[in-house]
């Protein structure tokens, strides 16, 4: 347990086994333990808004399972086109260590959130409205998803010193990765489960896009 | 078939396109093995896109997910075999000494890139396609993801164009093989090389003849530019490590002739606005949830007319 938490300590600090490692295969394992354990434990601190009785013992495994699935889900389908289009621009020497340093700021993400978790526990016990939960949770991830690009560009600086295409890389990682992980959140929904429906892992309704309603949205209010 | 796949890669880290790979005047990969490469990842491609039909409200319909497979790899051998004869013949026309094989062989390499980078993105419009019942976003999604796959294809036929431009000049004026920085001899065989037609290649051509000591020369030109950064290239390349030299990545080199990079360019316009064409007359790709499954509709209008249609039809 220890070992994991100074694991943990490490891909904050930026050590050089995250993603220089002589063995990468058991750095890759343990970065993705680190976005496993600390997503679980936020999924779980967001899934108790319900309360701990009954049936909502199950939406707080749910939310625990949802949060590692989002992030790891959403860098599984960002992969392929990063390895492709990063070996085409020349980088293929350098992609296993630009790969670990995204699943290193993914595990900062995990981390940065699983440290907030008392924090939104707080805000639950002070009785607070679904709305504003949805809005402290958001909070919470806005600052998680920063920390981590914070992270990533340190991870990023070496690689960018060797090759400055590395540069263009990172940023359209983020693009993509964010791209895929508004509609990889909006399709998992609920993430927090409201309090007067039915327990459940996926909402029926919830089989939409993201970005369309957001567009809709905003057309309803500027168009008459 | 894993051997072709390997191909691939060898295409897309830059091994096949280096310019002492390319000393034969050819990218030298295996034509066929390639277009059963491109053909796999297009029909890979089409599934994906195809999913979207299978989450339609009255019933999965695997016809159209069949139909997609079909089309995408059908797609970019049709734009082949319509721009292949166009460039060759335009290519033999301003000089260039690519063969007929060799063009061949260049355009499939730039397909295998292409659809590489399209089916590496695959995922992500499955993904989308299997999760949002919203039709025009999913055309618009995948117009994009075609556009980017097509401008990597296309960027890495450019360069590798220019490449081969370089690669024939003789050996000798070449000398030295490829590394990023310009190098001293690469200007030399720009004298030999550069035509006396045009008036801005005459000036280049004075320049570059001119001796290091005019490197204080008035007129800030490109040309000039480039030849102060090749002084001190030759010393400084000996003690660097091999640098990464990317498929896309443009050499300093430039190879003279105008006239022949000029057609290439047009060229590629022509290639992608023919693709896109090709494209709407073999609609629908995605197959709009309203209607029935048809393997082609009537034909009406065009390509960038319809994509606007479909952008102004996601707010109403």
């Amino acid at each position: 347990m220890t070992g994991f938490l100074l694991r943990a300590d490490d891909v904050l600090r930026r050590a050089p086994w995250t993603t220089r490692s002589d063995r990468p295969w058991s750095a890759t394992r343990d970065l993705v333990l680190c976005v496993c354990i600390f997503g679980v434990t936020y999924g779980a601190a967001m899934g108790t808004y319900g309360g701990l009785s009954g049936d909502r013992l199950w939406q707080i495994l749910y939310s625990a399972s949802k949060v590692p699935l989002l992030l790891l889900a959403t860098f599984l389908l960002s992969l392929p086109s990063f390895a492709v289009i990063n070996t085409l621009f020349g980088l293929r020497r350098d992609l296993g260590e630009a790969i670990r340093a995204v699943i290193a700021a993914q595990a900062g993400v995990a981390t940065v959130l699983a440290s907030l978790a008392p924090f939104t526990l707080l805000f639950y016990v002070s009785s607070v409205s679904y709305a504003a939960a949805i809005l402290v949770n958001g909070l919470m991830f806005a600052v998680a998803s920063l920390a981590g690009q914070r992270l990533l560009r340190g991870y990023y600086q070496p690689l960018i010193a060797r090759h400055k295409m590395h540069r263009v890389m990172l940023r359209s990682w983020i693009v993509v990765y964010a791209f895929v992980g508004i509609q990889m959140g909006w399709m998992l929904r609920p993430f927090i489960g409201s309090p007067n429906t039915p327990v459940q892992f996926f909402r029926e309704e919830s089989w939409g896009n993201a970005y369309v309603v957001v567009v809709q949205l905003i057309w309803q209010v500027l168009a008459p | 078939m894993l051997r072709w796949f390997k191909e691939l890669d060898r295409i897309l880290r830059g091994d096949a396109t280096h310019l002492s790979a390319l000393d034969r005047g050819s990218v030298e990969v295996p034509a066929f093995g390639l277009t059963v490469v491109v053909i796999i990842l297009g029909v890979t491609y089409g599934a994906c896109m195809g999913t979207f039909a299978l989450l339609r409200p009255g019933g999965p319909e695997f016809m159209q997910l069949f139909a997609s497979a079909v089309k995408t790899p059908a797609l970019f051998l049709v734009t082949l075999i319509i721009t292949f004869p166009s460039l060759y013949v335009f290519n033999a026309l301003v000089g260039s000494k690519l063969l007929p094989l060799a063009v061949l062989r260049l355009l499939i390499a730039s397909l295998g890139v292409n659809l590489a980078v399209l089916a590496s993105l695959g995922p992500i419009v499955a993904f989308f396609s299997v999760t949002t019942t919203s039709y025009p976003f999913i055309v618009l999604l995948n117009v994009l993801i075609f556009a980017v796959a097509g401008i990597l294809g296309l960027n890495f036929l450019l360069q590798t164009l220019h490449r081969l431009t370089v690669a024939q000049l003789p050996p000798i004026e070449r000398s030295q093989p490829p590394p990023r920085p310009a190098l001293a001899p690469a200007s030399e065989a720009r004298i030999e090389i550069a035509p006396v037609t045009s008036e801005s290649s005459d000036t280049a051509a004075e320049l570059i003849a001119a001796p290091p000591t005019k490197e204080g020369a008035p007129e800030p030109s490109a040309a000039a530019s480039s030849v102060q950064h090749s002084q001190p290239a030759p010393s400084s390349t000996v003690t660097a490590a091999p640098p990464q030299t990317g498929a896309l990545e443009r050499l300093q080199l430039k190879s003279g002739n105008a006239q022949v990079r000029s057609i290439f360019r047009c060229w590629i316009f022509v290639f992608g606005a023919v693709g896109a064409q090709v494209g709407w007359l073999m609609r629908p790709f995605i197959g709009n949830p309203n209607q029935p499954f048809e393997w082609f509709r009537p034909r009406e209008s065009n390509f960038f007319e319809a994509v606007l249609r479909t952008f102004w039809s996601l707010f109403y």
